[in-house]
């Protein structure tokens, strides 16, 4: 298990991590979020001594992170990088044995991981030459060689196409089976509520919620209410304390509302006004959540 | 994974990715054939060359087709037999450079003006010899200079000059090689996911190592065939100065290590938009003023104080030192002094570099002052 404890770091005037806590457990998926500027990044490149911490700890099973556990992860930045002028097949090869593998493993991992990526006979091929899509699974592949034990991805998602974004969550997803500690930051949060068990939520380099994404959703202090709405009146809202509106297209409201307002009230308001078609009441979403909690 | 198998890993990368690169080989072959021109250069200049001697009269008779037939052998070689009135005129004409030896048959000498001409004198011997119908093994002549031999010779001028100028040019080379090898890692940013894994100072140990040898290896092949020439006599040279050629590869290693390190720091520090050249600038430069400040020393005085002191200034001895050694010499305790204290020196600047080159390698914004890198630069 990661521990990440009380990590602070200051940057001139800024405080890019003021306290800093969380945890990522073996075979599950933690969803890093928060706005830009948070100091997610900060935290990951922490991990991996890129930053030398004014204070705080970095544990790995209970031991401060030390070269010989940073072999066992595979990282990723946020700034993707593989040399440009070096065969594919050979680069992989590369960081596989600098993750401790020996030549031959490292080949065969190489070999293997290639093929899974559909680069199998891409492996003579300069990096340079490649297109943007195959240089990022070039470089996903260079993170997991190795079969790290705990995966770190700083926005893996970012700029992929759809398609790309399912494998991508797929092959995540079968990273953390595999028993890997995964840790993703994001900004695609209907992706993370989908495929994570766990979040943590960080702003100016604090933790503001952390723990599974239904826990988190279900301690919130508001619920979501959707209702589709036939006939009524364009600027109809319900006469409830506690109750906004937060979108409204035609007939379609969405509102929040209080933990503590009761949805039955809500809906005898709307049915007094018009004829309901569908009512939903619930825990906001995790995008609804995030908002609530960074809000500014 | 201990850090020798990371330095390994680098170094053999960077030995793989480099050492085939078309640049390495065309450059090795350019300079292979250069030495190998040279020998031909060597050979077309000593073609059938003429010994001009001076005897006293009266000359014998037959001397003149004596010699013609004991130069044939030779080359082809042609003698131009001079007659002088008195071993005053012959020492005159010697000293004026009108003739190359002097016979006095009288004491069965054969006088050079500073140094003895091997082939000159055998010809000369074999020519006396079968007018006097003489039998080997025993000489006929002794040879004898006007003046004590000369101690710097042509050929040690040259030998220190183009051994200078070959370890300026591949310590400024190779060390732009690292300059550019630590940008495209900065610029690619690739570095990140290298310093994931493995220490900065392991990183930069094994870029400078494995580029070195690359320099090393190519100046074993061509300062070591051109010493293997000399020592073999193929040029017209003494042949302990094989010797003194050879001294330029142990400090290309040792002068590579003081640059390179520097090299790779000036990489670290530059900005993204900063090219690998402007980057290394600073340290070429330096490379360029120590190497002009020895030329300048040497030629005006190889063994003045400051031809000495260059000598073993760390910055300026691997360039200096060799050179002055093929010159006049260098004694003994200077060669310690000097690797001791360049020794020193690497053993400093890899700290600084290694300390530099880790925040710098990170640090992705402008041009970096080396004062902060070093301050804010991981210890660990």
């Amino acid at each position: 298990m990661l521990v990440i404890d009380d990590i602070r770091k200051r940057f001139g005037a800024v405080e890019a991590l003021a306290g800093c806590s969380f945890s990522v457990e073996r075979g599950r998926m933690l969803g890093f979020l928060g706005p830009n500027g948070a100091g997610k990044t900060t935290a990951m490149r922490a991990i991996f001594g890129l930053v030398a911490l004014d204070a705080g700890d970095v544990s790995w099973d209970g031991r401060a992170v030390g070269p010989e556990d940073r072999l066992r992860f595979g990282y990723m930045p946020e700034e993707r990088g593989l040399y440009p002028r070096m065969a594919v097949g050979e680069q992989l090869e590369y960081f596989g044995r600098l993750h401790g593998l020996e030549a031959v493993a490292a080949r065969t991992a190489s070999t293997g991981r290639l093929e899974r990526l559909g680069l199998g006979d891409r492996a003579d091929a300069k990096v340079e030459a490649l297109s943007h899509g195959n240089q990022q699974r070039v470089q996903l592949a260079a993170a997991l060689t190795h079969e790290p034990e705990l995966l770190v991805l700083d926005e893996p998602f970012a700029g992929l196409d759809p398609v790309a974004v399912h494998t991508l969550a797929e092959l995540l997803r079968g990273e953390a089976e595999r028993g890997a500690a995964v840790l993703f930051s994001s900004h695609q949060l209907e992706l993370v509520e989908d495929i994570c068990e766990d979040v943590v939520i960080v702003d100016h380099g604090r933790v503001v919620a952390s723990g599974t994404v239904d826990d988190l959703r279900r301690a919130s202090q508001r619920r979501r209410i959707e209702i589709e709405l036939d006939g009524a009146t364009a600027a109809w809202v319900p006469d409830v304390p506690g109750v906004r509106v937060v979108e409204r297209h035609n007939g379609d409201l969405r509102l929040l509302a209080g933990r503590d307002v009761d949805p039955e009230r809500v809906l005898r308001e709307a049915e007094r006004s018009g004829k309901v078609v569908e009512f939903n009441y619930g825990p906001p979403s995790l995008a609804e959540l995030f908002l609530e909690l960074v809000e500014r | 994974m201990n850090r020798r198998r990371t330095t390994f890993l680098v170094a053999r990368r960077e030995i793989r990715e480099r050492g085939r690169s078309k640049l390495f080989l065309a450059s090795t072959v350019i300079m292979l054939l250069l030495v190998g021109a040279s020998t031909a250069l060597q050979g077309a200049l000593s073609k059938e060359p003429t010994y001009r001697v001076a005897v006293t009269a009266p000359a014998p008779s037959g001397l003149a087709a004596a010699l013609e037939r004991a130069a044939k052998p030779f080359d082809d070689a042609k003698v131009e037999l001079r007659v002088v009135a008195s071993r005053a005129a012959g020492t005159l004409a010697l000293e004026d450079e009108d003739v190359d030896a002097l016979l006095l048959l009288a004491s069965d000498r054969l006088f050079f003006r500073s140094d003895v001409d091997p082939k000159a004198a055998a010809v000369v011997d074999t020519a006396v010899r079968e007018l006097r119908r003489h039998l080997p093994p025993e000489p006929e002549l002794t040879t004898v200079t006007l003046r004590p031999e000369d101690e710097t010779t042509d050929a040690a001028v040259l030998v220190a000059y183009v051994g200078s100028l070959l370890l300026l040019t591949t310590l400024a080379v190779y060390g732009q090689w690292v300059v550019g090898g630590v940008v495209e890692e900065k610029n690619s940013r690739v570095v990140e996911v290298v310093l994931s894994t493995v220490h900065p100072r392991h990183l930069l140990a094994g870029k400078v190592i494995g580029i070195g040898l690359l320099g090393l290896g190519q100046l074993v092949l061509v300062a070591g065939l051109a010493a293997a020439l000399l020592a073999a006599g193929v040029y017209d040279a003494p042949a302990s100065l094989a010797g003194d050629l050879a001294l330029v590869i142990p400090w290309f290693a040792l002068g590579f290590a003081l640059y390179a390190t520097s090299y790779a720091a000036a990489g670290a520090l530059a900005s993204r938009q900063q090219s690998a050249d402007a980057a290394g600038q600073p340290v070429t430069y330096t490379l360029l003023a120590v190497y002009f400040a020895g030329y300048v020393a040497l030629s005006a005085d190889a063994e003045g104080v400051l031809a000495g002191v260059l000598t073993m200034f760390p910055l300026s001895a691997p360039l200096v030192l060799p050179a002055r050694s093929a010159l006049v010499g260098v004694p003994l305790w200077q060669h310690v002094l000097a690797l001791v204290l360049v020794l020193a020196s690497i053993y400093a600047l890899v700290r600084f570099a290694g300390r530099v080159y880790g925040h710098g390698l990170l640090h992705g914004g402008p041009r970096l002052d080396p004062r902060v890198a070093w301050r804010l630069g991981r210890q660990s």
